[in-house]
């Protein structure tokens, strides 16, 4: 105690004059402006600093949890990757052997209630969709594009009762044309087929390969009633759809690449 | 109260109202004015309590800022002089002076004028300093400092002959 005395009056002077000059910087940022400002700007850069590395310091010690929340961020991404990855080769090879090219889109809109459905999505004429192209999903056909815009197009869709697809057996490969009666949204009717050919029921029907649009062989649905007019050379079919447009979300839109050479070909058109 | 302490009183009020009233006015060439008030921190004996002297440097630049609307620079100035005046004491006279009457006699003159430039000089570059606080203004700063001490240095020179007068009376 005696000591810190005997400090405190060995250096009284000295003590003294920094409380003064304490005493005198205050008064000095009180009564000018530009050293207020100035005083201002210097705490704040110190103080930013001191900030800068404290911030450095804590984020130093929770390293560990960032790390670890990183991981499981790129595990995701990572799966995401692959999945996309592993679809894009898929789907490009398959589809480039038979001279088709495919693009994604999602459904914005779709009916199903009227006698005459349209579907709307969301790719356009700026991702190369054009008119009068196949639009398939997972497990079945979906339409033909009627009309496009820069970045929407319309669908027609197979419920729809001017559109006639061209379907054949699996089994034995005899064809005739799809189409909608405007009743249920997976019944279809399917004409044209020759008495000539053995039909049962439960045979499938996959879409046949004279149709601009679609390529040969995508699953259509199975055959659930069958009838045969006495008169007629033709069966009346009915067909159960395999997929169910009251709930589709995503398609592919294929466009044939050789539709030119096909319509150089063709004599009607 | 010896005749001493009221001599110093007597000369902080004539110098704080001389410095305020008339020689904060001349703007001598635009922007010199004289602090006389450095005589005194100059002629403040040097056996006085040095303590008080810092006190009274507080004290004498704090009136002088608040009676002359300053910013606060004098106060600082006027504070740091007189605390740094033991030390500028022992660089001019010797480690070993022994002048407990003021310098005014028995000193050297090339010592007395050397110690008078020291106190002008610091107490007028920290001054402006203060004053403009900033990097870019550094030869403001030196040009006040240099031409301002001058004419305050004459005048502290004059007034000296003057006091030594009025004590030799």
């Amino acid at each position: 105690m005696q000591q810190l005395i005997n400090a405190l009056l060995k250096y009284k002077n000295s003590l003294f004059y920094l409380g003064l000059l304490l005493l005198s910087i205050i008064f000095l940022n009180q009564r000018s402006f530009y050293h207020q400002s100035l005083f201002s700007e210097i705490s704040l850069s110190i103080s930013s600093r001191l900030n800068l590395y404290s911030q450095g310091l804590v984020n130093y010690f929770s390293l560990k949890k960032i790390n670890q929340k990183l991981r499981a961020e790129n595990e995701n991404l990572k799966v995401l990757e692959l999945a996309y990855q592993h679809n894009k080769v898929d789907k490009a090879d398959v589809l480039e052997s038979f001279g088709f090219k495919i693009t994604g889109a999602r459904i914005i809109k779709n009916s199903f209630d009227k006698a005459r459905n349209y579907i709307l999505i969301d790719k356009g004429e700026a991702d190369g969709i054009e008119t009068d192209t196949g639009v398939i999903s997972s497990d079945g056909i979906i339409g033909i594009i009627n009309q496009t815009t820069e970045s929407f197009s319309s669908i027609l869709s197979i419920l729809h009762r001017d559109l006639k697809i061209n379907a054949s057996f699996k089994k034995n490969g005899s064809y005739g044309s799809m189409s909608w009666q405007g009743n249920h949204p997976k019944k279809m009717k399917l004409d044209d087929i020759s008495t000539l050919n053995p039909v049962s029921i439960g045979d499938t029907i996959v879409t046949g390969g004279m149709s601009d649009y679609f390529p040969y062989g995508i699953p259509l649905g199975t055959v659930s009633k069958i009838e045969r007019p006495e008169f007629e050379g033709y069966y009346d079919i009915d067909i159960e759809l395999f997929s169910n447009l009251t709930q589709k979300e995503f398609v592919y839109i294929i466009k044939n690449k050789n539709l030119d050479q096909i319509e150089k070909l063709n004599p009607d058109e | 109260m010896n005749s001493n302490n009221l001599l110093s009183v007597f000369q902080f009020i004539l110098l704080l109202f001389l410095q305020v009233f008339l020689l904060n006015n001349i703007n001598l060439f635009g922007f010199i004015n004289p602090n006389l008030y450095l005589l005194f921190f100059i002629v403040y004996r040097f056996d006085s309590n040095p303590t008080i002297l810092i006190f009274l440097g507080f004290l004498m630049g704090l009136l002088l800022d608040l009676l002359t609307q300053g910013s606060g620079a004098h106060t600082i100035a006027a504070l740091t002089i007189a605390f740094v005046r033991p030390i500028i004491i022992r660089t001019s006279f010797g480690i070993n002076f022994d002048i407990p009457m003021g310098m005014i006699e028995g000193t050297q003159l090339n010592q007395r004028i050397l110690y008078i430039l020291m106190m002008i000089i610091i107490h007028h570059l920290l001054l402006y300093i203060i004053v403009y606080f900033s990097f870019d203004s550094v030869f403001i700063i030196l040009k006040n400092t240099i031409f301002t001490s001058f004419f305050t240095f004459i005048m502290v020179y004059i007034s000296l002959g003057l006091f030594k007068k009025e004590q030799n009376d």
